[in-house]
């Protein structure tokens, strides 16, 4: 099996294209009929499919890995068990899951990208749902201790209600790109135009 | 000489040029009987021909060599020459006998699965439909074997990818059936509820004069799918449907449509009641895990309705009303629904109140702009499409006389092309 391409896109930190990567290798070795379960890089894989947030997909990965492999190698299990607390959306869980196993060399760079990612999903997530919420909450949603939390989200320009210790949101406007070209203006203009007449 | 040797030697002799493969093609025809008889002979002859120069006398070979029971050991040495030759054979010579590379197919599909490792055939079906397909409009009878595959083998991304070419010609109605059904199936899996819900419905709504199997269990799969995606299922069908699906599909279905009567009083309590009572029903369809999911989704569809009424409601309220157990698991749900884009509304978590908001797309920025234009651009080339495949039916010898006869019992003098079918 050469699994040159996907070392490449390890180091180059391409963690996007690993999963199809990996879909497609899976496939060609299967069909040239190598025995390729205990040889496969089960962790990687799982990873790459939840770095892309496709959770189905390592979801159904998971269900395909013999359950030998997965008593044996405590690292694919560690890597499903960020899918599953996705999966569950239990949000501290996630975080728990990235920190709670010693990854090895190969995987600690996807893994922290992933971790990094995620924690600014959950702060967007924040911005657009809450107009206010607990320190503690906050922490657990963005993984880190009270006081890094409460820092971060400062640096963001929410604020601190003294009274209830709660934190207020400050919600950014957010700017899309609004500049239409001509000929799209065109175009619109001229299915309009067609309709009516 | 014996007459396999003689027969290899015209295969190696006459796979150059296309009027020479034309003759050996009839060579192959006529040989084919006799090549069925010695079948055990055969699989030798294989190495002594180039899957990818003698194309069209190796797939004969290799068909006529192929028995119908196989034992693992067999389906081991048969599979790897299967699928090198899928991989090697050329297009146009296979397409010259596409049933005997259907059936070469289809051997493979049944092997594979024998040995437990429908894996091994997803790529070279991929390759095969590729290969024997026309265009990407065309729907083989492979699709279906392939997406089977791809569900058995958990490979629901890869079958997916099949799925999003729009398939416009169909050579046999069980082909396209099986593919909405198995493609239904891998959307449900993906979550893609729309896409799998425009798959069933094509199932449920194709032309039928008897109910099959699997009308009905796309059916079933259609009742709950269209709870989840849109919270309510309409138990007539479209008019039309055929008329054998209007009047019987639903009897086959009773225990779903008595789900979908209980999803529409909006009664969790109830509908969990009788999930529960039906439990062993949905379990043997293999369908109650897709029940579970109509389940949950009731508490969005709940929160959702909501949102039409309330401008601020409080958490507390919230989990009253649409009976979850604690104001912080309602606002978990709202959170959800908030990430998903199915609500718009922001938790103040200080008072416990969610204020519900418009949505904000303002339908004027380049992407939706760009949306717009892409479904504008998609409609206009199917009603091309459409009336392309119109006007070839006006054109149908069969369909104008049978056209013209029946009018003909109104107005013995007009023997034009009936008004109506001119465009």
């Amino acid at each position: 099996m050469d699994f040159s391409a996907v070392r490449a896109a390890l180091d180059s930190k391409s963690y996007d294209k690993i999963a199809d990567l990996c879909d497609n290798l899976m496939l060609q070795v299967a069909a040239e009929g190598i025995a390729f379960q205990d040889d496969w890089p089960y962790a990687i894989h799982l990873l790459s499919h939840i770095y892309i947030h496709d959770i189905n997909s390592a979801r159904f990965l998971w269900k395909s890995i013999p359950s030998s492999i997965k008593e044996s190698q405590p690292e694919v299990t560690a890597a499903w068990r960020i899918g599953q607390n996705l999966w569950l959306r239990d949000y501290a869980g996630v975080h728990e899951a990235i920190r709670g196993f010693d990854w090895s060399q190969d995987l600690q760079g996807l893994v922290a990208s992933f971790s990094e990612l995620y924690t600014k999903e959950m702060f967007q997530l924040l911005l657009s749902a809450y107009s206010t919420i607990s320190i503690r909450d906050t922490a657990l949603f963005l993984g880190m201790n009270e006081d890094d939390a409460t820092n971060y989200v400062l640096r963001q320009g929410w604020t601190v209600d003294p009274a209830s210790q709660m934190l207020i949101v400050k919600k950014h406007a957010v700017v899309t790109e609004q500049k239409l070209d001509h000929s799209k203006l065109q175009r619109l203009t001229e299915y309009v135009f067609h309709l009516e007449h | 000489m014996d007459p396999l040797e003689a027969l290899v030697a015209q295969i190696q002799g006459l796979s150059s040029t296309s009027g020479d493969i034309n003759r050996l093609h009839s060579v192959l025809k006529q040989a084919d009987e006799s090549l069925r008889s010695e079948s055990t002979r055969l699989s030798p002859i294989l190495s002594q021909l180039d899957p990818s120069i003698h194309s069209l006398g190796f797939l004969y070979i290799l068909e006529a060599s192929m028995p119908a029971p196989v034992t693992r050991t067999q389906a081991e040495t048969v599979v790897p020459i299967v699928t090198r030759f899928i991989g090697a054979c050329s297009t146009e010579q296979i397409r010259l006998a596409p049933e005997k590379f259907l059936s070469v197919c289809r051997k493979l599909k049944d092997q594979v699965m024998l040995l437990e490792a429908p894996i091994r055939g997803v790529a070279p079906l991929f390759t095969a439909l590729r290969k024997l397909q026309v265009s990407a409009e065309h729907l083989t009878p492979l699709h279906s074997d392939f997406l089977l595959l791809c569900l058995l083998a958990k490979c629901y991304k890869t079958g997916l990818s099949l799925l999003e070419d729009d398939v416009f010609e169909v050579d046999q109605p069980r082909d396209l059936f099986l593919y909405c059904y198995y493609g239904g199936m891998i959307c449900i899996g993906q979550k893609q509820f729309q896409k799998a819900l425009d798959l069933l419905h094509n199932v449920v709504t194709a032309p039928m004069s008897t109910i099959s199997a699997i009308a009905v269990e796309a059916y079933k799969k259609y009742i709950l799918v269209s709870l989840v995606r849109h919270g309510q299922f309409a138990t007539s069908l479209p008019k039309y449907s055929s008329s054998a699906a209007q009047r019987n599909l639903k009897n086959f279905c009773q225990p779903y449509v008595d789900l979908a009567n209980s999803y529409g009083t909006g009664k969790i309590g109830e509908l969990e009641a009788y999930v529960q009572a039906n439990a062993e029903k949905f379990e043997s369809d293999n369908n109650l895990g897709l029940v579970k999911q109509v389940v949950s989704s009731m508490y969005k569809r709940n929160i959702q309705r909501l949102t039409q009424t309330y401008l601020t409601l409080s958490l507390q309220d919230i989990a009253n009303t649409v009976q979850l157990n604690s104001p912080k698991e309602a606002e978990m749900h709202v959170l959800q629904m908030i990430q998903d884009g199915e609500i718009h509304a922001t938790i103040n978590q200080k008072d416990g109140m969610v204020r519900f908001l418009e949505d904000p797309e303002q339908y004027k920025t380049c992407e939706m702009i760009e949306h717009i234009d892409s479904s504008i651009q998609r409609i206009m080339a199917l009603s091309r499409k459409l009336t392309a495949m119109d006007e070839q039916i006006s054109c149908d010898q069969l369909y104008l006389s049978k056209a013209g006869r029946e009018r003909q019992r109104y107005d013995f003098d007009d023997f034009d092309v009936p008004q109506k079918f001119n465009i």
